[in-house]
């Protein structure tokens, strides 16, 4: 990889071919001003070039002269090779500020965790998904061959593809007549394998030959955010993927405000109208996107909490929330897409990847399903942070899973400016110590327009480490700088002014923002501690770490445990995965064994409830602090506040 | 072989912190759990604070009226009564008057107040505020700045004014009692917030709240444990600060202390019922940690020092 060497700060940082030169500044830990998210509008991050291999944009933000004499936007500059590169005392401070000697944090920002990919994660797999489809010509009837429609079919499908028998469902049977004789007896046939032992089941027929399109839907249904993907069924390959909140979220943030509006008059119905009508949308979307026709998506596979499963079905989640937690079912059955009003191909199925229990669904097993927690010796702690921030330990041996309700803050919600990880979304933030002007990037650079997961957590280790707010997360008010101020009794940082932003307005962090996010990691952190307490085992006896979640494509983990939402792990055993819950829902499209094995996992875990579990509330508690209340344990952060104060 | 009966020994001391100036009475000390003399040293024991108005209380029991009637007009008869002949260790003027709800008394007043108990008693003073956030912190400042050089504990030094309070206590060297909801996290938390803040741990002491009996006490009871257990067991040194209990005003507020005999006869003699309320509540405190306790009955006072003494303290 490139090394880019920052002068006058003298760092190096090794990047990819291709990364813009603002990133690799945050990643080598030195300050540029930046304030436009990267989208080269704001001409603060200027640099010079002294030396090396890139790539530079034409800009109007830059004089000839100053072009002349090696300018260039760094946010807009692409590493091509080795550079040196040299940051003029302008773009290191605010405007009309003196120029101070500026002290650097000496811990470099290492490990940027990029999101996994399946094959990476779970290795090789065969390729054997539920559905087939099959091409097959007949000859017409006569009255010497005279079989009947299904009979010949039948014929022609076990002499060509070896299908001795199936069943047919009767809306396929109804229309079959016509069918054969409009497509000229030369028709694909889409069969669903039955299960446990049952033959296979014709779904549905198409004029033609079909069996080059062959996809699958792999659907996340999050309490907070829904994310769907097309799956190339013949390929392995995605085709693209969208996501979207889901329209719940206007009946309440969390599972439990979803449970009581669905006890409303109606209010089950219309819980389960919203979801559907978010993943029609984002059906709509990808057939867009990818040119895919619906009617050769034949099955979907989607992974969710037990209460999103509970009301994506319209089954009455109702005993989820009351002693003792008892879902209708953990295991939910394969139903017609049509059922539930999901718009695919018509016989097309829907499958749901089975859960635990009332709080650890069938996300988490598909997460551990995709990320092989299930086939390890490795002791591995796996992490959704998610809205309801579930999560599991063990290996192959042994799974022990909890849920920790740790609110939607991490995926965008309850935060004033908070959104999901899309285009305009602020994902990096440095704050420069002295001046407490920030450094921003957002994704696909271009102007900001709220902040991501993975933003949230930069901005809230970054004004803790600058000592903009206090451990309690409350602001100090006093620094006097603009940026930092009070609105409304309630104080709040300036990320980005409206001039800079695309909504037009400041994009701001407040007090409760914040508030919000030190309850989400604390619930996430305390979660952890329980599970390890209850096992018996230190922090260290953790061989492995699996972080999934929508933060974004990145997560950084000094800045995920400087806030303590992760103990000091060391670095070269934790994995971002993303989105794991998607990435098991896409595995179990292509792979019957896969299907078998989140079944296993799902009976296999051991749950623990923590709502009954007295030292769940006490970890919860001290774990509302920056990083922690016990600061033994995170001697790192220690030392690196230490460095700040020293400043 | 005689027995010989098992012993622990403890990593961590809660610190002593000397209070006043004439007097000086020192609380904490204390290396091993609550009278475990055998263990450890305990070099001063609990003390007894005695409360003070700064305003005539309204509505207390008849039981309070008849031994401090004579004299909860006036503050500072008060406080010399406590100090000659109640045996009080400590004052504790609370400033109820200052609540900007109630008597809405000025700082100035207040002021006065304080200054003239600090001259009549020699023992130790500590300043309560009346819990108005935003009003403790504006009295404790200038109680802070008129009191220089006496050593008084300021309190109730909460999240929400900390800084301010912690902040007069630094500049006139007095100390502070943070004030946290039954939590041990958070206590550690605010003493974590106003040793940032640059004040000596040396000058901090911890009020965990408390409930009186049958009010949450033995929920209380755990939380003043796990803070010594906390820091004796695992050297916490933000933990480390001795404890004070306030629960005069917490005893003497439950239907139990207050109800006449007339009203629950079954109850039997109010006056006995009060005074016991308070004792076992004070005795539970003890017994769980607290090396300061706030008291408010003269007789109760009385019984727990002598249980102390009998503790060999």
């Amino acid at each position: 990889m490139p090394k880019i060497r920052f002068y006058p700060d003298n760092r190096e940082v090794e990047v990819e071919k291709g990364e813009n030169l603002l990133r690799a500044a945050m990643l080598a830990g030195v300050h540029v001003n930046a304030s436009c998210g990267g989208s080269g509008t704001c001409g603060k991050c200027r640099v010079v070039v002294e030396e090396g291999d890139v790539e530079k944009q034409p800009t109007a933000k830059l004089s000839d002269d100053a072009i002349a004499k090696g300018y260039t936007l760094a946010c807009t500059t692409k590493v091509l090779g080795d550079a040196e590169v040299r940051i003029p005392v302008e773009s290191q401070m605010g405007d009309g500020r003196a120029a101070l000697e500026r002290e650097h944090r000496s811990v470099t920002h290492g490990s940027v965790l990029t999101s996994k990919d399946l094959s990476e994660l779970f290795g090789e797999f065969e390729l054997e998904p539920a559905t087939r489809r099959l091409y097959v010509e007949m000859t017409a009837p006569n009255l010497e061959d005279n079989l009947s429609d299904l009979e010949r079919l039948k014929r022609e499908l076990t002499r060509v593809h070896g299908i001795v028998d199936f069943a047919v469902d009767l809306d396929c049977l109804k229309e079959m007549a016509v069918k054969l004789r409009e497509a000229d007896w030369k028709v694909t046939a889409t069969l669903v394998e039955g299960r446990d032992g049952e033959c296979p089941r014709l779904i549905r027929l198409d004029s033609g030959d079909h069996s080059a399109t062959h996809y699958g839907l792999a659907v996340d249904i999050g309490t907070t955010s829904v994310y769907a993907e097309i799956i190339d069924l013949n390929t392995r390959e995605s085709l693209g993927r969208v996501s979207d909140y889901n329209s719940q979220v206007s009946c309440g943030e969390d599972i439990i405000s979803r449970i009581v509006y669905s006890l409303k008059k109606d209010g089950l119905t219309r819980l389960q109208g919203l979801v559907t009508d978010t993943i029609n949308g984002l059906i709509k979307r990808l057939l867009e996107k990818t040119g895919v026709s619906k009617d050769d998506i034949v099955n979907m596979v989607a992974a969710g909490n037990t209460t999103m499963v509970h009301l994506f079905y319209g089954i009455n989640p109702r005993y989820i929330r009351e002693e003792p937690y008892i879902p209708t079912v953990n295991f939910a059955p394969t139903v017609e897409a049509s059922n539930l009003g999901i718009d695919i191909a018509k016989g097309a199925r829907v499958y749901c990847i089975p859960g635990r229990a009332s709080y650890v669904g069938g996300d988490i097993t598909s997460g551990l399903l995709a990320s092989g927690v299930y086939k390890t010796d490795k002791v591995t702690l796996y992490i959704d942070v998610g809205t309801n921030g579930e999560m599991a330990l063990g290996n192959s041996e042994w799974l022990l899973s909890c849920a920790c309700s740790a609110g939607p803050a991490f995926e965008g919600g309850s935060v004033k400016y908070g959104m999901r990880a899309v285009k305009g979304a602020i994902e990096t933030v440095r704050i420069n110590p002295v001046t407490y002007e920030p450094m921003i990037l957002t994704i696909g650079q271009t102007k900001a327009k709220g902040v991501c997961g993975s933003g949230l957590i930069d901005a809230l280790a970054e004004l803790f480490l600058t000592g903009i707010i206090n451990e309690k997360g409350k602001f100090n008010i006093e620094t006097g700088h603009p940026r930092i101020r009070e609105n409304n009794g309630q104080g709040e940082y300036v990320l980005v002014w409206a001039e800079d932003s695309a909504v037009k307005e400041d994009i701001v962090i407040t007090e409760a923002d914040i508030d919000n996010l030190i309850r989400t990691k604390g619930a996430i952190y305390a979660g952890i501690t329980t599970l390890l307490d209850s096992m018996g085992m230190p922090v260290e006896a953790i061989e492995q770490v699996l972080i999934a979640g929508g933060f974004g494509r990145y997560l950084e983990l000094d800045q995920a445990i400087t806030i303590g939402l992760l103990p000091e792990f060391p670095e070269e055993i934790v994995k971002y995965v993303g989105n794991g819950s998607l990435m098991g829902a896409h595995l179990v499209l292509l792979s019957q064994t896969a299907r078998e094995s989140a079944k296993d996992i799902a009976k296999k875990m051991t749950y623990l409830e923590l709502s009954t579990n007295p030292s769940f509330m006490d970890n919860y508690v001290s774990a509302l602090f920056l990083p922690h209340t016990n600061r033994d344990a995170f001697p790192g952060v220690m030392e690196r506040v230490k460095e700040r104060s020293g400043v | 072989m005689a027995f010989q009966a098992p012993t622990e020994s403890y990593n961590g001391k809660i610190r002593e912190i000397k209070l006043g100036s004439a007097a000086q009475v020192a609380v904490g000390g204390e290396n091993t759990l609550p009278f475990y003399t055998f263990e450890g040293s305990v070099p001063n024991g609990p003390k007894i604070a005695m409360e003070v108005f700064d305003t005539e209380p309204l509505g207390w029991a008849d039981e309070l009226k008849s031994v401090l009637g004579d004299v909860w007009g006036d503050p500072v008869a008060w406080a010399k009564k406590c100090e000659s002949e109640f045996g009080a260790d400590i004052i504790c003027l609370q400033l109820a008057g200052t609540d900007p709800n109630g008597a809405n008394r000025s700082v100035g007043d207040a002021v006065a107040t304080v200054k003239a108990v600090l001259d009549a008693v020699s023992i130790p003073v500590i300043v309560y505020g009346s819990g108005n956030v935003d009003k403790d912190s504006e009295v404790l400042k200038a109680v802070a700045e008129a009191t220089q050089g006496k050593n008084v504990v300021l309190g109730p030094a909460v999240e929400d004014n900390y800084k301010s309070i912690a902040a007069a206590a630094m500049g006139f060297g007095a100390k502070v009692a943070g004030e946290t909801p039954i939590d041990v996290n958070m206590a550690k938390q605010l003493n974590i917030l106003m040793s940032n803040l640059g004040i000596a741990v040396d000058n901090l002491l911890i009020d965990p709240s408390t409930g009186a009996l049958g009010y949450g006490l033995e929920y209380c009871f755990s939380v003043n444990e796990r803070i010594k257990l906390a820091a004796l067991t695992q050297n916490d040194n933000m933990l480390q600060s001795p404890t004070i209990s306030n629960l005069g005003k917490e005893v003497w507020k439950a239907k139990e202390a207050k109800i006449s005999q007339e009203e629950a006869p079954q109850w039997g003699d109010q006056r006995k019922r009060g005074i016991i309320w308070e004792t076992l509540t004070a005795v539970s405190v003890m017994l769980a940690g607290a090396d300061l306790l706030i008291m408010r009955h003269p007789e109760s006072v009385k019984l727990i020092k002598q249980t102390i003494a009998e503790f060999g303290i």
